[in-house]
């Protein structure tokens, strides 16, 4: 609920983590005016013009730092398990309905922007109206709406199949047309039945043309990578996120290339890494063999799945400490990793060797960077929008910290969280 | 795991039999079920050495959950015509229905009768909460109603015409899984249509409630003037909603013939009073803001007008023993769903007594559904829907309204912040 009967709002916390990764401020206040953040300070130097009314909001010792950014999530997703294939027969209505939900756990939760990474038809459009026109609220919606894939490639189902240079390029202005802020393409298959994980998808003539035509039109380009050729592919043709980004060869050979993590480097590109998805299915799975009842395809899901993250987890590791910048996004509620809980994304990104301080930036400054929304969020600082998230505790020190939320903060309001409404 | 049994207490219930209070009693729940009510010391006898759930509402009142016989989900109550809605893609008069009841459900109604939405927008939200995905209280739903082209709700998707249509439209809807069929037997607020005159011929009518008996399901019919009422007498249909009398020039004449038959037919009246007064109350809470255009003044004195008389002719039916039930018709016009309790206090005000109207929305307004078996009130073998209240409904019907806890399929609902479930309260100017 907008409150106008202010001029301010005056934000007081026991410490600040701006998201830029530099030093804490402790006893800091945020000065926001219309949402969005006029100053940044010390308790002492923050202060609202003279006779201006102020709302002040005190959080005594707490911390804040912005808004938590997951730079992937698939709204549509129910998170139980079930694969794309199954999701795609639900009936637009359905998924939308299951996409305002998602929204809203992940707002309640301390995400304040994500970024969906493929979605049924308009489904997740049809939600932006909606938020639009109040009649549901979530956090800031960075959309593409249908992934571009190849015919039979993963993500295809949803709906945006395409095939040569001209149609790929009129996916995207189609895309674009309806509201799209970026591309998703799918440049290995994945999970979709008829597609192949360990092969690239488009040819890199195609991936050009998206990326050629998704920048001139000012949006970047996403892409899903479950193998190393489509790795490559793509950052030779100038797409700007790579998602999942794991070395895997032909053969489903995990195979560590530096010539990759080069390109990287040198396209400054974003690893997305989807570290918790895998790990998320191990404990599902674990649960269910501890209580007895697991089949026989779920129990070789499970040797394969910690056999993959573990060499996920080696692979991304060597990635971030040859200089890889990660931008942190969960995947959720895609198979079993459900949303509310982008936290644990965030934690897996310390487990493969960022301090909690590199991986509070990589889901907020670095994940707003990779979305190409750095002007406006992800950090605490002035003329940003007030996204901020309240917790108790330094995440900094430990970064646990980041699920004892406080209150959310958007656009300079603070979010009831207890709307169910 | 939660043990399986709950016991409730209060200091009164209210079970939608009997005007007498149960004191000093409880309410067994197992699973989703009442299995048992009877004196506290009887139920705890009964729970004795088992695992339990103690739900203590002692100082408050417990009733049966609430049943609204006449919901749109997909509307708004912001005061936007059907035709506005009509426009609105179906993902999101998907989204705005399950919002809607939500706050249904908030409100203490578990179970609501929805009166026509657009295209399946009403199955897919049952869909997605029977799989468990989202929560809405229990629903009896029609789909698209049947229109003639042109005539009211026609938008939604259900314009048919002629014998072989209007039955195979039944058909379909039943297929989709309508529970009754909502029929607009004369036209209303969509453009297109006259309020003031029928729109099936009767032997499209008969053929719409012929087929309708033949798979069990009931039928409702839209009527805003005498001749829509007539011709559902004339067809068995089983509720008229609006009931209102009007000739075909316009005129107010209340027809004493026409309510002697609906006394003795078996057909239940929804005569949806406040939602004429709802648009009466926005004007002058308009006018409490500004200065009303002369237009504006003369439109207010119509609405004014018009629930007058509708509270005149109701009075009449509930006189003559015409089975009146609460279906308050919001989300449409100005009327927010969240708000049932409003219609219940003008079929109070029409003279129902305190008990009576209490039962107008609850035990009634069951059994006018064909629900009673089920919900409706507290009995034994019944679902656990029920809604803890504040004060006396017997001594005020208002304080319906001070819902402190709603119990669903045995379940407590979480309802959230006290500021969100203000935000649907619509208050008198």
């Amino acid at each position: 609920m907008i409150d106008n009967n202010y001029d301010f709002t005056l934000i007081k916390a026991g410490l600040l983590v701006d998201g830029n990764g530099g030093n804490n401020l402790h006893k800091a206040s945020v000065l926001i005016q219309n949402g969005v953040i006029k100053f940044v300070g010390n308790q002492e130097s923050v202060v609202a013009p003279e006779g201006a009314s102020v709302k002040v909001l005190d959080y005594g010792d707490k911390t804040i730092l912005p808004g938590l950014i997951d730079c992937h999530v698939h709204l549509n997703g129910i998170g139980d398990g079930r694969v794309g294939n199954d999701l795609v027969t639900l009936p637009d209505e359905v998924l939308t309905l299951q996409s305002a939900k998602n929204a809203r756990k992940h707002l309640y939760s301390g995400v304040t922007t994500v970024r969906d990474c493929g979605a049924k038809n308009n489904t997740t459009f049809m939600l932006r109206k909606a938020v639009e026109m109040g009649i549901t609220i979530s956090p800031r919606l960075i959309l593409t709406g249908r992934p571009i894939s190849i015919v039979g490639g993963h993500l295809g189902y949803f709906g945006e199949e395409a095939t040569g240079e001209v149609e790929c390029v009129k996916s995207v202005r189609k895309l674009i047309k309806q509201g799209a802020d970026f591309i998703k393409i799918t440049a290995t298959g994945g999970s979709t039945i008829t597609s192949l994980p360990f092969r690239p998808s488009f040819t890199k003539k195609e991936i050009q043309a998206i990326t050629f035509e998704a920048h001139k039109m000012g949006k970047h380009v996403a892409a899903h990578c479950s193998s190393s050729e489509g790795i490559i592919n793509s950052l030779d043709s100038g797409v700007d996120t790579i998602i999942h980004g794991y070395h895997v060869e032909s053969d489903e050979t995990f195979n560590y290339r530096p010539e990759i993590t080069e390109k990287f480097i040198k396209n400054g590109a974003f690893l997305n890494p989807t570290l918790f998805q895998g790990r998320k299915t191990v404990e599902v799975l674990e649960l269910k063999q501890n209580q007895g009842y697991l089949t026989r395809i779920e129990s070789e899901m499970l040797e394969t799945a910690k056999y993959r993250n573990e060499k996920i987890s080696e692979i991304v590791s060597k990635m971030v400490s040859d200089g890889v910048q990660l931008a942190c996004g969960s995947d959720a509620s895609w198979t079993y990793y459900k949303t509310g809980d982008f936290q644990s994304e965030i934690f897996a990104h310390v487990s493969v060797g960022l301090s909690p301080m590199q991986a509070i930036v990589s889901a907020t400054k670095d994940s707003a960077r990779s979305c190409w929304i750095d002007d406006k969020l992800g950090t605490l600082s002035e003329n940003k929008i007030a996204d901020i998230l309240v917790v108790d505790g330094d995440p900094t020190e430990d970064i646990n910290n980041l699920r004892n939320v406080v209150d959310v903060i958007s656009n300079g309001e603070v979010v009831d969280r207890e709307n169910f409404i | 795991m939660r043990p399986s049994k709950k016991v409730v207490l209060a200091s009164q219930i209210i079970d939608g039999t009997s005007m007498d209070p149960l004191k000093d009693h409880a309410v067994l729940i197992e699973g989703s079920n009442i299995v048992k009510i009877a004196k506290k010391i009887e139920i705890f006898q009964i729970v004795e050495n088992q695992e339990y759930d103690l739900l203590d509402y002692t100082g408050f009142v417990l009733i049966p959950g609430m049943v609204d016989c006449h919901t749109h989900h997909n509307g708004f109550g912001d005061g936007r015509l059907g035709d506005e809605i009509a426009k609105i893609p179906d993902e999101i008069l998907t989204l705005k229905s399950a919002s809607n009841a939500r706050v249904a459900l908030f409100s203490g109604i578990t179970t609501i009768r929805e009166n026509g939405p657009k295209n399946k927008t009403m199955f897919r939200l049952r869909d997605s909460i029977q799989s468990g995905k989202e929560i809405g209280p229990r629903m009896n739903l029609c789909g698209s109603p049947v229109s003639i082209i042109g005539g009211h709700m026609g938008y939604f998707g259900g314009e048919v015409t002629g014998v072989f249509e209007v039955t195979r439209y039944v058909r379909s809807l039943i297929k989709e899984g309508a529970d009754y069929i909502k029929i607009t037997q004369t036209g209303g607020t969509t453009k297109t249509s006259s309020p003031l005159l029928p729109a099936f011929n009767l032997d499209e009518l008969e053929a719409i409630t012929k087929e309708a008996k033949k798979f069990g399901k009931l039928t409702a019919t839209h009527c805003l003037s005498t001749e829509g009422i007539i011709n559902s007498l004339d067809t068995g249909v089983d509720m008229v909603i609006h009931g209102v009398f009007k000739e075909p020039d316009g005129t107010d004449k209340f027809r004493e013939d026409v309510a002697e038959r609906l006394a003795e037919s078996r057909a239940f009246v929804n005569p949806t009073l406040h939602v004429f007064r709802a648009r009466a109350w926005e004007m002058e809470k308009l006018g409490l803001q500004r200065k009303l255009t002369k237009n504006e003044i003369k439109l207010f004195d119509q609405h004014r007008r018009n629930f007058d008389q509708r509270l005149i002719d109701c009075s009449k039916m509930i006189e003559m023993g015409v089975k009146v039930i609460t279906g308050s018709d919001s989300s449409w016009g100005d009327y927010k769903l969240g708000n049932t309790i409003h219609e219940t206090e003008c079929i109070n005000m029409a003279g129902y007594s305190n008990f009576q109207s209490f039962q107008s929305v609850t035990l009634e307004a069951a059994k006018a559904l064909d629900m009673d078996n089920s919900v409706g009130s507290l009995e034994v073998g019944k679902k656990a829907d029920m809604v803890v209240i504040k004060g006396d409904p017997l001594e005020d019907i208002g304080n319906l309204r001070n819902v402190f806890e709603v119990i669903f399929n045995g379940e407590i609902i979480n309802r959230g912040s006290k500021d969100s479930n203000m935000s649907y309260i619509q208050s008198p100017p």
